[in-house]
């Protein structure tokens, strides 16, 4: 019983900023069909934003969420309108599209390193108190990320499944034309789409960096777990990243208990996506997207 | 032989650009021709060269060099093709997002298990222990001979490529990336030429990390990291994704300008050398993919020739 309550209380606190990421990573998958690899230096470059925010105007943890969230939205939105709508204005075709967004991924997380330096870099936070959550110690900073991404993906949920704009978004995901057709206007809409996606990631990041280090590899290191999150749960909806996701940070944390080593969990679930994916077949990925 | 008129640097980078050419052609094979997008290609490279590292440093073979490299550099190019194999199945009716995921998650599963591993591969302490399979002297002149097998390798890659062109195995390659239902239709076996593809192209990129391995003598995981995959796919899409001789040029224009260029003739601080030419290195080459594939997306040499006499012969 305690492996299951550990297992159950470390996944979800220590992953819950995993959950977070592949919400934001999902939503811009449904919209634009398009595996945005740089992505994972939207989750980088939110806890660089946060860092520095944090060491440069003194400001504490909680503080700092906003103002990252805004800025990580605004990097998000600046790809997209330099890069990716152009690409799609040229009949990019989609592998060629990953293959953009990589090289974007390498050129942010490199050219990161010309403006926050090379080290390894900290928040500067007061040490976190320790919760106990059944039995296990948990640091306020992790609660607090749990606490952030239910919140954050109730009203994500609540806004894409009802509200105007969220009708809106489902539209445009489906067929543009036709969406277009209905009075919807696609460029506010996906860039709408772009910035959550972005203040979703950002805050990811934020939620990784100040429970460990920030470094250039941070997001990248999340990447494959979001993808493959991404692409198993979303078959079912917002709703299936979400539970996908909760179930993967359980697994992560439940096998880093038996194995203690988390590579090994991470190369077990590894293997497990790739199997889920095989079993599926092309049906899978092609559902998640709508 | 006397190679005091070489430089040791421009050595090692001759053989990056090699090395990497190398890798290029053969990803040109998958990418290029078959459309597979393979972003795992350090996977298959850094498992040819660990299989590689831990036979020929761990075990107590009764014979010496060069039938211990042969023997060694031999099970590291089977296990990187067998990889190959299993990769191949698992992604022969994914579309190229799963093809992502799969080739991703392998290249991951090979660092997890390099990392992991520490008492075969010796984790992030690394593992030495290495030589070449030879000795005609000094360590600059081994390196030099070194340089001309791997070259000698890698130009019967580019025989290879320029063949498979003018194979039918080639044009059905080809045909598989521009409509695959299509190929299948026809009653050609789409299945049976992925898995012939990457088992091939993966056992020959095992034995080049083999190759590697042997050059730096020393293996880390830090070694094994993305910048692998992204040299060769930058330099065949700036060279141009269709074209064999599109890895050559593009791998050239980046890989050479940098690693001989760069290293060898410029005249910077030496302190930039270390962490500021390296990372400058990587977010140009990041930029120059967005920029190809945005402006020019089929590279410097451009269009296959058979669609530019197809063109010409339809008037379009």
């Amino acid at each position: 019983m305690d492996f299951v309550t550990q297992s159950l209380v470390i996944g979800i606190t220590e992953n819950a900023p995993l959950v977070l990421a592949a919400i934001g990573f999902a939503l811009l998958y449904r919209l634009s069909g398009l595996i945005n690899v740089a992505y994972s230096e939207t989750i980088t470059l939110g806890a660089y934003f946060g860092m520095w925010i944090n060491t440069t105007y003194g400001l504490d943890f909680y503080a700092v969420l906003i103002p990252t969230g805004l800025l990580a939205g605004a990097l998000s939105v600046g790809t997209y309108l330099a890069i990716f709508r152009p690409a799609k204005h040229r009949n990019v075709g989609v592998l060629e599209m990953i293959i953009i967004s990589f090289g974007l991924s390498i050129f942010l997380r490199h050219g990161l390193q010309f403006i926050f330096g090379y080290p390894e870099r900290f928040y500067d936070v007061p040490p976190p108190d320790t919760i106990w959550v059944l039995g296990v110690g948990v640091t306020s900073f992790r609660l607090l990320a749990v606490v952030s991404v239910a919140l954050l993906s109730l009203l994500l949920y609540l806004f894409i499944q009802r509200s105007t704009y969220g009708l809106k978004i489902r539209a445009l995901a489906s067929d543009e034309n036709l969406a277009q057709v209905s009075g919807i206007r696609p460029l506010a809409v996906t860039v709408l789409i772009w910035f959550i996606a972005g203040v979703a990631g950002g805050l990811a990041g934020a939620f990784y960096g100040v429970g460990s280090s920030v470094s250039p590899l941070l997001g990248w290191r999340q990447f494959l777990l979001i993808l493959m999150v991404t692409l198993v749960g979303g078959s079912w909806g917002l709703g299936g990243v979400i539970l996908v996701g909760v179930g993967t940070s359980v697994a992560l944390a439940a096998m880093a208990l038996q194995f203690e080593q988390v590579l090994y969990a991470q190369l077990v679930l590894i293997v497990a996506f790739v199997v889920v994916l095989k079993w599926r077949g092309t049906r899978l990925t092609e559902a998640a997207k709508v | 032989m006397t190679l005091d008129w070489l430089d040791a640097f421009l050595i090692t980078g001759l053989f990056e650009v090699a090395m990497v050419i190398g890798l290029a052609l053969l990803l040109h094979l998958q990418l290029g021709l078959a459309r597979i997008a393979n972003f795992g290609v350090v996977g298959f490279w850094a498992i040819g060269m660990y299989v590689f590292g831990v036979l020929y440093v761990k075990v107590d073979w009764p014979f010496g060099d060069p039938w211990q490299f042969l023997v060694c550099a031999g099970a590291g190019t089977l296990v990187a093709g067998l990889a190959g194999l299993l990769v191949g199945w698992l992604i022969a009716d994914l579309d190229t997002d799963g093809v992502l995921v799969g080739t991703l998650g392998f290249a991951a599963a090979v660092q997890i298990l390099a990392t992991t591993e520490d008492e075969l591969t010796g984790g992030a302490f690394g593992l030495g222990g290495l030589g070449f399979p030879f000795d005609i002297g000094k360590v600059k002149e081994n390196e030099f001979l070194w340089l001309v097998i791997t070259t000698a390798f890698v130009a019967a890659i580019l025989v290879y490529a320029w063949r498979v062109h003018r194979s039918p195995y080639g044009r059905l390659l080809i045909a598989m990336g521009g409509n695959e239902p299509l190929a299948r239709s026809l009653g050609k076996s789409t299945f049976r030429t992925k898995l012939w593809l990457f088992g091939v192209t993966s056992a020959a990129m095992g034995l080049l990390g083999a190759m590697d391995g042997v050059m730096v003598r020393f293996l880390d995981v830090g070694h094994i990291g993305v910048d692998v995959t992204l040299a060769a796919i930058v330099g065949l899409v700036l060279g141009g994704t269709a074209r064999v001789w599109g890895a050559v040029v593009g791998v050239i224009l980046t890989v050479g300008l940098f690693d001989i260029v760069v290293r060898s003739y410029l005249p910077l601080p030496q302190e930039w050398y270390t962490q500021t030419i390296p990372v400058l290195r990587e977010a140009v080459f990041g930029a120059v993919l967005i920029v190809v594939l945005l402006f020019r997306p089929l590279g410097i040499l451009g269009d296959m020739r058979r669609d530019r006499l197809m063109r010409q012969i339809h008037g379009r």
